[in-house]
């Protein structure tokens, strides 16, 4: 494997809110490398500088050995960006959508024509490829959103949470043909706040909040960070309730949340019934009740003290 | 001359509009229906003959100096303007008034000649409260008479005292041979040969098609911010191509859009309205270059504001602004001061200034310095227009 993306030192600034600081991490060819944090983490900001959309305050982007600038073009052929929002256009057809796109990245002649009729048939549209776009559900218009980023055969695809607002079929499908991508040697750049996403795709998981990458490594070797412990989410009038169970044996930690509690235990079953008893001793009441193995969702509570959909 | 992305864009762009029917709208039905409009509003009234002006003239001083109205009220009644009635005494003008002959009469009266040479001329005009317009009209040449003594008065006293004399009114009357008729004459002449005027017809057809010019370039160039919204902009940015190709795609679009709208115009305003634009050739670089400055106008404009819709709100402010301060509605110059002065920095002001130099049957060269102005005026605000698009999207 050759190493395709290298992110070193990133910064951005706007204003006094510092978006992006200090964030570096390389891409492999055939990885698919996750960048998994809320909303407002820092996402968007940094690949927006790594698709040459954004100028860094300080940093540098490398791309398949060409280093990636606003001012330059150079090393933009080998990126495939796929933005968070459909940037598709309605009033033309899928096909047309793909050849206007496909032209501006350089194709032409038969190779374009080639292309299209390929990347239609990996996001399953040659049945409707001369239908206007705007007659698609949001999951084909998802689905041709990718597929535009992959006309020009890229060595490295960018997709911006490709789906969010996508129902499940379609993320389904959308899922299995970045699968397909990176089995095929495309490194893959894939960003997303959906825990679940980054545990199925992604070879490396980096963990970033507040415009930092708190940890980096393998789904794997992120949850060895905090050991073989177990998330129990009480849900209900249990915010009271918190520093008391904090003094529990065999309580690791407690996050408050919105009517909610992340009670990381070393084990759960043995300590849940005494939990309940706690919580209602203290006044609360509890309405519901989960337990999670260790995930990535869990490491990022421990890194961050809050959760992914906060 | 283009990018090869430009071309890409642009093409895009006028795909969709061509799609979305708003090619047909801006380009065609717009400027067909601005012409309709104007015929049925402007065409009978802006040519000769088509005012029913009927007024008197009444010399009671009988001196060569008032007797010189009477001659340019004759040479308007010979280019069929109005139609002209003498009289010999008042009552019998106010009379012709009274009984609907004629609507208006102006009266040089006695010792008009005297005052004239003491700098206090008056003359009257006596209308019909009824026809307000044809009376607005004959105080309007009166005036124009007015000034035209003044400044030749003003003229003789500068001539006497660069001599060392006093300006008595004898000397004045002395070298003043015809002085109202001589100052009427050199206007016109002055005019005739330093900024030539569009026939009735021609000027607001010409004016209103700068005017909405303005906001067909404007749906073009606005197109960016559009695409800012929907996403796609990002897309665009990304893609191998020289940012200022994408921001060019768009200025290409409004180009062809402002010169396929503009020419429509033309083109029918002069076959449903007989304008009279002047040389094809000359037209044509008023045309592309009028466009280019209003299409260098909107980036920045759209440089500048914080949203589509706040773009759209500002464009069409600058548009009717400079519309009106260009002198779309009504010569400026007439205005006279600042406002006039200021007139000259709109593209419209140059527009119609090169249109109306081309009038005449004047050769297409005469276009050229008001295209020039409007080049500069492209190329400066084009500049400024990448520069405030450059560092939007930077951020």
């Amino acid at each position: 494997m050759s190493q395709v993306l290298a992110v070193d030192g990133l910064r951005k600034s706007f204003g006094d809110l510092v978006a992006v600081d200090g964030v570096g991490f390389h891409v492999e060819s055939g990885e698919t490398y996750g960048l998994l944090g809320p909303n407002g983490a820092g996402k968007t900001t940094t690949i927006s500088m790594i698709a040459g959309l954004l100028a860094p305050d300080a940093g540098k982007v490398v791309v398949a050995g060409e280093e990636i600038s606003v001012r330059s073009t150079r090393g933009r052929n080998r990126i495939g960006f796929v933005p968070q929002d459909l940037a598709i256009y309605p009033d033309l057809t899928c096909r047309e959508n793909l050849v206007f796109f496909g032209r501006l990245y350089g194709l032409g002649g038969d190779l374009l024509k080639s292309r299209v009729d390929e990347v239609l048939e990996v996001i399953g549209l040659t049945d409707r490829a001369d239908d206007l776009t705007k007659e698609f559900s949001g999951g084909m218009k998802r689905r041709l959103n990718i597929g535009i980023g992959l006309l020009h055969e890229p060595t490295l695809l960018i997709l911006d949470e490709p789906t969010v607002g996508v129902d499940p079929q379609s993320r389904n499908a959308i899922l299995t043909s970045v699968e397909n991508l990176s089995s095929a040697g495309m490194a893959v750049l894939y960003t997303t706040h959906y825990m679940e996403e980054a545990e199925r795709l992604c070879d490396r998981v980096g963990i970033i909040d507040e415009g930092t990458i708190k940890a980096e490594g393998t789904r794997r070797s992120l949850v060895a960070m905090i050991g073989e412990k177990d998330r129990i989410v009480l849900s209900g009038d249990v915010e009271p309730a918190a520093d008391e169970l904090r003094k529990m044996d065999g309580v690791v930690d407690v996050y408050p949340g919105d009517h909610r509690l992340d009670v990381m235990v070393t084990q759960a079953s043995s300590i849940l019934p005494a939990l309940l008893t706690r919580i209602t001793e203290a006044g609360g009441s509890v309405s519901g009740v989960e337990i999670e193995e260790p995930n990535l969702e869990a490491v990022f509570l421990h890194l961050t003290g809050k959760a992914l959909r906060d | 001359m283009f990018h090869w992305a430009t071309r890409l864009i642009a093409f895009k762009d006028l795909r969709l509009r061509v799609r979305d029917r708003s090619f047909f709208i801006m380009g065609i039905l717009a400027p067909l229906g601005l012409a309709f409009i104007f015929n049925l509003t402007f065409g009978g009234v802006l040519q000769p003959g088509g005012l029913d002006l009927r007024f008197g003239y009444l010399d009671l001083d009988g001196t060569e100096s008032s007797s010189s109205l009477g001659e340019v009220l004759e040479q308007l009644e010979a280019d069929d303007f109005l139609e002209l009635t003498r009289f010999d005494d008042r009552e019998a003008a106010a009379a012709a008034v009274e009984d609907g002959d004629i609507q208006a009469f102006i009266l040089v009266p006695e010792g008009f000649d005297q005052e004239l040479a003491i700098g206090a001329p008056k003359l009257e005009v006596v209308g019909d409260i009824d026809s307000g317009t044809a009376t607005d009209v004959a105080s309007a040449i009166a005036r124009q008479f007015g000034t035209g003594v003044d400044a030749a008065r003003l003229a003789v006293i500068t001539t006497a005292s660069i001599m060392g004399v006093a300006p008595t009114p004898d000397l004045i009357a002395g070298l003043t041979q015809d002085p109202a008729t001589a100052a009427f004459t050199a206007n016109i002449t002055g005019l005739d040969a330093d900024i030539r005027q569009l026939d009735g017809v021609t000027y607001i057809t010409a004016g209103m098609a700068i005017f909405f010019l303005f906001f067909t370039v404007q749906s073009g160039v606005l197109g960016l911010l559009d695409e800012e919204r929907e996403g796609t902009l990002r897309r665009l940015m990304a893609a191998p191509v020289p940012r200022a190709a994408v921001i060019g795609g768009k200025g290409l679009l409004a180009l062809i859009l402002g010169v396929f709208a503009l020419t429509t115009l033309v083109v029918a305003s002069s076959l449903i309205m007989g304008a009279s634009w002047g040389h094809p050739l000359g037209v044509a670089i008023m045309i592309l270059t009028g466009v280019a400055a209003a299409v260098s106008l909107m980036g920045v404009v759209a440089g500048l504001a914080k949203s589509p819709e706040g773009a759209e709100n500002l464009a069409s402010i600058t548009a009717v602004i400079l519309g009106m301060l260009g002198g779309v509605f009504f010569p400026i110059e007439s205005a006279g001061g600042a406002l006039a002065a200021a007139s000259v920095i709109t593209p419209h002001y140059w527009f119609l200034r090169g249109l109306g130099d081309l009038a005449g049957g004047a050769p297409w060269t005469n276009a050229f310095p008001a295209a020039a102005v409007l080049i500069g005026m492209a190329v400066v605000l084009g500049l400024a227009a990448g520069w405030v698009l450059n560092r939007r999207f930077a951020e």
